[in-house]
Order: C-alpha cells, then structure tokens, then sequence
C-alpha cells in the first residue's frame, strides 16, 4: 500500500527530505525473517542527484515514496510422526502430533480442526481433543493447553512453529492392519480464499492481509495402524497305559499338550495358560514342560506352577507370529 | 504541471537552493505483476503499489529533468536500496553498484564480498547496498531522462 503516494511538487520542497528519511528508517526498522518483511513495516525510497550547473557542486533529493507492507497469510502444517502411530481396539487416549508453522510475515493467529473421515483408510478414529504444546514438544495432559476453537486458536510469530497434539479413540471394532487417518487443519483466523486474495485494513500493522501460496490455511494427515493379536490354544491328548495301548484304562497316563499360537502384527502381554486337571484323574508330579523343557510344580522363578487344583504356565508377553508349547501329564484312577 | 511546479519552487526557497532545484528527481515506484491472459499469454503490468508483500517486485523509477537554465555537468544520481528491497536488476540502465554502504562501486560482477574466513565471493544482487548512474556528459537544460532498476521485497 502506497501511504505517500507523492511524485509532484510538495515533497521537493521539504528542505531536508533525507533527514526525514533517516529518522523514518530508524523508526521503522525493517525485520526480514524467511517469512520476509514484517508486515506494518515501511519501505522507503529517497533518491538523491549531485550535479554542478557552473555554481559548484550541489545535490538534491528526490521525493520520499513509502511502501507499506502488507501482511501475507500463510500457514503450513506437518505430521510429525514419521511412521504410522500404532493402536489397538478401543484404545483411549491415542495420540498424533502435527506442527503447525506460520508462513506469513504477520502475527496471526490459527483456528485448528480436525478431518477423521476424508476416507483412503479403514476406519475413522474418533477425535476427542486437540492440545497445544506447552514447548516441550512431548503430550501432557496436565501440561499441554487444552484446545477450544474460537476461545484459544493460537497465536503465532512469522517463522513461530507449535506443536499440536490430536487425541483419538480407536474403535473396537477395528482389526489388525487397519488405517486410520486423521488431518490436522489450521486456517489464519483473519481469512482464507485463493492466493490473493485480500482483507482491507486488516493486515497487522495496519495495511491489508493477503493470502499466499498456501491459500492461508494448511493441512497434513497422521495415520494410526491398528497392531493386534489373537491367540489360539489348540489341545491334544495322547494315552500310553501298561498294556502298551492307547486306551483310557485306569491306570493309563494322558500327556495333555496345549499349542498357544499368537498372530497379527502385535504382541500379546500377560499370556498365562492355565489348565484344570479333569476328575478321576490325578496330575503326575513334576510333568510340566515348556517348549519340552521341564517346570517345577512350586509357584517360584520358573514360569510354571502346579497348585493342587490346576496347572499354569506364565508365558509373559509373546509377539504375533510365534508360538509356545506346554505339556503336562495326569494318571486316570 | 511543471510551469507550476517551477512556479512554486521559485516562490517558495530563498535564493541559495534555487539552484539546488535546477535539475528535479522524481522518484515513483510501481509493483510488477504478471497476468495470464485467456490465450495463456503473459503480460507484464505495472501497478500502482496499493498492496506489498514479501516476493513482490517492484519497479523504481526515476525522472530527472534539467529545469535550470544551465547544462547540469557531473550529474550522478545516486539510490540507496532500502533495506527490506533486494536488487534484481537495472536493465540496460547499467548503474554501478555498491556492495560495501557506498564505500566502493563497480559494476556488480568486478566485486566481490570478504567471507568469514578471510575469502573473497563474488558479490550477488542481493548484496547491493547502492545503484548509481554517473552521467559522462553534462545534461543540457530542459532535457529529461529516466532511470529504473528493479527490487524484490524481502
């Protein structure tokens, strides 16, 4: 915007244009950032002649033209998670985190929302806040500043960045290896529109805003991956008695072996097989095995424990795609 | 408008700047845009600066005109870049640069810039601090000019 839109003969004859100038330029300094010069300020222009027409040197000024800077607004925002985020069904409390990067060369502040159902994934996971950072760059609830649109948009420098945390449920029905995509939009609270688009008089420092390149909102997607896993026991039972048969005479023993078999992507932690001895039967001391490596029947370092009533092995946390293999042994009456 | 302006001149400054007026600089500056016509032709315009922001280029002009009675000899016509304006080129105006506050001037690509280390580089546009036209011959009175260079705002 053109404040001194001069050029005829007022300013020629101020007598001491360049003296203006300077003070103009001291007063106004001119802050070039990446986002570029600071809106509001000046840019002002004087140039000066030196000549000699017989009576010795002289020089004069040219009239000042002052330019002032109008505000861009431009807003950029990034997924900070480099890899999907993993979940797992009915998870609360998962987290993506996003910075969010004001472009522009004007103080601005950024209304925040949240896209969870733009599709190109397989399911939507339910947004429940949004936190600002408190500086750190790490989630905190008791840190963090919960987020209210239109109450606490925040307010950022040219060149100032904010990390920006979204909270999600995953649902439960979600299985392993789904997608889930959430983006992250901050619009400058001053206005949005096609490049070049301009708000009169309301550009920090007085002149207009302008929306840049990015249209004055920016937008990028985080992504959750559902990491699951199941476990299936799978049973058998083989009999030897003294009679070299496999029948289930008394006196025959049944070497129970149970296979837990773990799959997806995940782990499962806390795995315990526990198993009660059948009536009419009764458990053969010290015949726990695990991976076909003998357990003691004592509750103790071991993972294995045999308590009068049933046998239990700790297996602790197995990943998805392995497998372990218990046996044990009982006697018929 | 320039009888007036002569006029007002005349009746407004004691007699020693009298002579300071006898050559007037008028200093305009224009925003350069680049429109796209429906035919996808480019068509360069200069606009009146209603709207600055960081990227635009602009466009300084400078009129000169000899209104004094006598040839005006020695006529050099000085610019600082203003801070916030990074120089991008003076046509075929062929001004001397300065890099280093007014200190020295040349032509751009005869200086260079000492780095940190002691070095020398090549001084960039964006270094140019001054533009300056040295005129080899007086302007005779009455006659005009115009001089331009171009700038991108920081």
């Amino acid at each position: 915007m053109m404040i001194a839109p001069v050029g005829g003969a007022k300013h020629r004859l101020l007598p001491s244009c360049s003296l203006i100038a300077l003070l103009a330029a001291l007063a106004l300094p001119v802050q070039a950032t990446a986002a570029g010069t600071r809106a509001g300020s000046t840019i002002s222009n004087t140039a000066t002649a030196s000549f000699d027409s017989g009576g010795g040197p002289t020089t004069i000024d040219s009239n000042r033209v002052d330019l002032l800077v109008d505000e861009l607004l431009d807003v950029t925002v990034d997924s900070s998670n480099p890899a999907d985020v993993p979940t797992t069904p009915g998870a609360t409390g998962q987290v993506l985190t996003f910075s969010v990067t004001n472009n522009g060369n004007g103080v601005e502040a950024f209304a925040l929302s949240t896209v969870a159902n733009a599709g190109g994934d397989d399911y939507d996971p339910a947004v429940t806040q949004i936190y600002l950072d408190n500086g750190d760059g790490l989630f905190d609830a008791g840190t963090d500043t919960l987020y209210t649109a239109g109450a606490n948009d925040p307010t950022l420098d040219p060149d100032e960045s904010i990390a920006v945390f979204v909270v999600t449920t995953t649902p439960g029905t979600v299985v392993d290896g789904n997608r889930g995509i959430v983006s992250l939009v901050a619009a400058a609270r001053t206005g949005t529109g096609t490049p070049g688009t301009s708000f009169a008089g309301q550009g920090e420092g007085g002149g207009d805003a302008v929306v840049g390149a990015t249209g004055a909102d920016g937008e990028d997607a985080g992504a959750f991956v559902v990491s699951a896993a199941t476990v299936a026991l799978v049973k058998s039972a083989s009999i030897t008695n003294p009679l070299g048969t496999a029948d289930p005479i008394p006196g025959a023993t049944i070497t129970y072996t149970i296979v837990a078999t773990v799959t997806g992507s995940g782990s499962v932690s806390g795995l315990a097989v526990t198993d009660n001895i059948p009536a009419d039967t009764s458990y053969v001391p010290g015949s726990i095995t695990l991976g076909g490596s003998p357990l003691t029947d004592a509750a103790d370092a071991d993972a294995g424990d045999y308590n009068g009533a049933r046998i239990n092995v700790a297996l602790g946390t197995v990943a998805g795609g392995q497998s372990r293999t218990i046996s044990f042994q009982t006697m018929i009456h | 408008m320039r009888p007036a302006l002569l006029l007002m001149l005349a009746a407004a400054l004691p007699g020693p700047a009298f002579a300071a007026n006898q050559v007037a600089l008028d200093n305009k500056v224009f925003v350069e845009r680049v429109s796209t016509d429906a035919d996808g032709k480019q068509r360069i315009l200069l606009e009146e600066p209603k709207l600055v922001v960081p990227g635009d280029r602009l466009v300084f002009v400078l009129n000169y005109r000899n209104v004094g009675a006598q040839a005006a000899d020695k006529f050099v016509v000085t610019n600082p870049l203003p801070a916030a304006v990074r120089f991008a080129g003076a046509g075929d105006t062929e001004p001397l640069v300065s890099v280093d506050g007014g200190k020295q001037w040349g032509r751009l690509d005869e200086l260079s810039i000492a780095t940190a280390d002691g070095a020398h580089r090549a001084a960039q546009p964006a270094d140019v601090t001054h533009i300056r036209w040295a005129f080899q011959k007086p302007i005779p009175a009455g006659a005009t000019g115009k001089l331009m260079f171009r700038g991108i705002v920081k």
